[in-house]
């Protein structure tokens, strides 16, 4: 346990380095989206356009800040605080490296015994900052599209707490670094169909969670303009648009942690240098970048779903397949272990 | 002892702030930061678990579909002026009597009313197990029986609105014209068949 000043040290690293993290995500996707579309993406800033996401922050920053005048004041100002504070906090929970390997200090904020719980809880008050800023707006667009975002969040949180059922009952704990330590995969192979199901249960309902195509119903901009973020400008829609990259890394980052191995390396690559797998953060941040990269695949390659069409897949398919991945996993447990 | 008396102050001016404010929606949020600060109280009382889903379930489930149900009804501003004359004072003498009750019983009563060692043997520290071995042991057929009666609430709210539904779709078709919807909160959207 590290003494309480370096624990807030290292909370303020992981806010300053999530925040650098979201900025170059915007250019790591723009510059994939390219690709993906025969164009080159931004690459006129600096070398790549590695520059592309300072420049865009000044411009954000010096753009005028407008509330507008029916707006309820104070929940406005309040909506985008709870969406970037609840994001940032829930990547506190996940260990970055085992015990004690980042130069004798623990890679990690917070080492919770109900650190799964944890973050569910964060991710499911992140909502809060969604709805209450479309309300707020007093807007038909905004409210339409936080009423779509609470709906479609709501229904969602099912298939996610119900997959992650899977990974609790072969860990048997709620700690994530226990779960990364024991790496549920190398259980039994009798377990590896409820674990891929579930994994894949998992992907789609956190791509829902963090409202990425193609679910982005609640910011569809043909019907809604931007849905719940239309009346937010400058900071305030900066606040807004971080707190949806930073949920994007968080839901990366929980997938690799829970199903991918987490902060562990592959195993040979020990061979080449010794300890090598257990490096902290290298691991870590390269899964996230994967993973990161997947979901702007889905955005280069799938189109968005209708609302009936979400709410269908989310009650009759997304929810039956995690509850049966579940079923199967504690019957293999149950019957054949 | 600073902790509890500053949490049990926030959470005490959240609960007024659920009564008096006359939002619908400032309302709701008073009770979200009411939740969330016995969350806070929990882990100061190391039961992490209990806070966790204490934030899960209230803040993060229910609290959010009472405001959808607030938005989608679009219950804003002043709330009207109630029906029933009688309702206001009715209202504070009720109030008054449940506070004088608990205030008489914790003058007859003082001290902690529960048996706190066992529910401390149960809550505090970091373990599912305590909780579950409690919840599928000695209380399993309490359990049960919430879980029952969760289940009828769900019923019988589908039987309403079904019944509801049905009776304007009669009236409708007596009218022979489209007549105008209450606004209903459907447990889900209607599903409606790809025309393609």
């Amino acid at each position: 346990m590290d003494p309480l000043w370096v624990i807030f040290l290292k909370a303020f690293v992981m806010s300053v380095l999530l925040l650098g993290g979201f900025a170059y995500l915007t250019w790591y996707q723009r510059r994939l989206l390219g690709r993906f579309q025969h164009r080159l993406g931004p690459n006129r800033t600096g070398p790549f356009g590695l520059l592309q996401p300072i420049a865009d922050a000044i411009k954000m920053i010096f753009k005028q800040d407008v509330t507008p005048t029916r707006a309820d004041k104070f929940v406005f100002i309040l909506a985008p605080g709870i969406s970037v504070v609840f994001a940032l906090v829930t990547f506190g929970a996940i260990p970055a490296g085992p015990a004690n390997s980042f130069f004798g200090l623990d890679p990690w904020i917070l080492d919770l015994d109900i650190g799964l719980l944890y973050v569910l809880a964060t991710t499911s008050i992140g909502v809060y900052g969604i709805f209450l800023g479309g309300w707020a707006a007093n807007s038909k667009y905004s409210l339409l599209g936080s009423l779509r975002s609470s709906a479609q969040i709501i229904s969602y949180e099912l298939g996610l707490g119900l997959s992650v059922l899977s990974v609790i009952m072969i860990a048997g704990t709620l700690n994530l670094r226990e779960i990364v330590e024991l790496n549920v995969w190398s259980v039994s192979p009798w377990l590896w169909p409820g674990l891929i199901v579930a994994l894949f249960a998992f992907w789609i309902s956190a791509t829902a969670e963090v409202s990425n195509v193609p679910f982005d119903l609640p910011e569809a901009e043909q019907e809604l303009v931007a849905g719940y973020i239309t009346e937010y400008s400058s900071l305030k829609f900066a606040l807004f648009f971080m707190a949806e990259y930073v949920g994007m890394i968080n839901a990366s980052a929980i997938i690799a942690t829970l199903f991918l191995g987490g902060y562990k390396g592959p195993a040979f690559f020990d061979l080449l240098i010794p300890g090598m797998s257990e490096w902290p953060f290298i691991w870590l941040i390269l899964k996230i970048v994967l993973l990161l990269g997947v979901f702007i695949w889905l955005q280069a390659s799938l189109m968005r779903m209708r609302y009936d069409q979400l709410m269908r897949f989310g009650w009759v398919w997304l929810f039956e397949i995690a509850l049966g991945a579940a079923l199967l996993t504690g019957a293999v447990i149950a019957f054949v272990l | 002892m600073l902790v509890f008396a500053v949490l049990a102050t926030v959470m005490l001016v959240g609960a007024l702030g659920v009564v008096l404010l006359r939002d619908p929606v400032h309302a709701a949020l008073s009770l979200v930061g009411t939740l969330l600060t016995l969350a806070i109280a929990y882990v100061v009382l190391n039961a992490p678990f209990l806070a966790a889903i204490q934030v899960i379930v209230y803040a993060g489930a229910i609290m959010v579909l009472f405001l959808f149900v607030i938005m989608l009804l679009n219950l804003g501003g002043e709330a009207p002026a109630p029906t029933q004359p009688w309702i206001r004072p009715a209202a504070w003498i009720t109030g008054g009597l449940v506070i004088a009750g608990v205030a008489a019983a914790l003058v007859a009563n003082p001290g902690p009313a529960l048996d706190t060692a066992a529910i401390a043997a149960v809550f505090q520290g970091s373990g599912v197990e305590q909780v579950a071995d409690q919840l599928f042991g000695p209380f399993l057929l309490s359990f049960h029986l919430v879980g029952v009666l969760l289940l009828t609430g769900i019923v019988a709210a589908v039987g309403l609105v079904q019944q509801r539904a049905t009776e304007t779709d009669k009236a409708r078709a007596a009218a022979g014209q489209a007549g105008h919807m209450p606004p209903e909160v459907p447990p889900m959207p209607p599903v409606v068949e790809d025309a393609s």
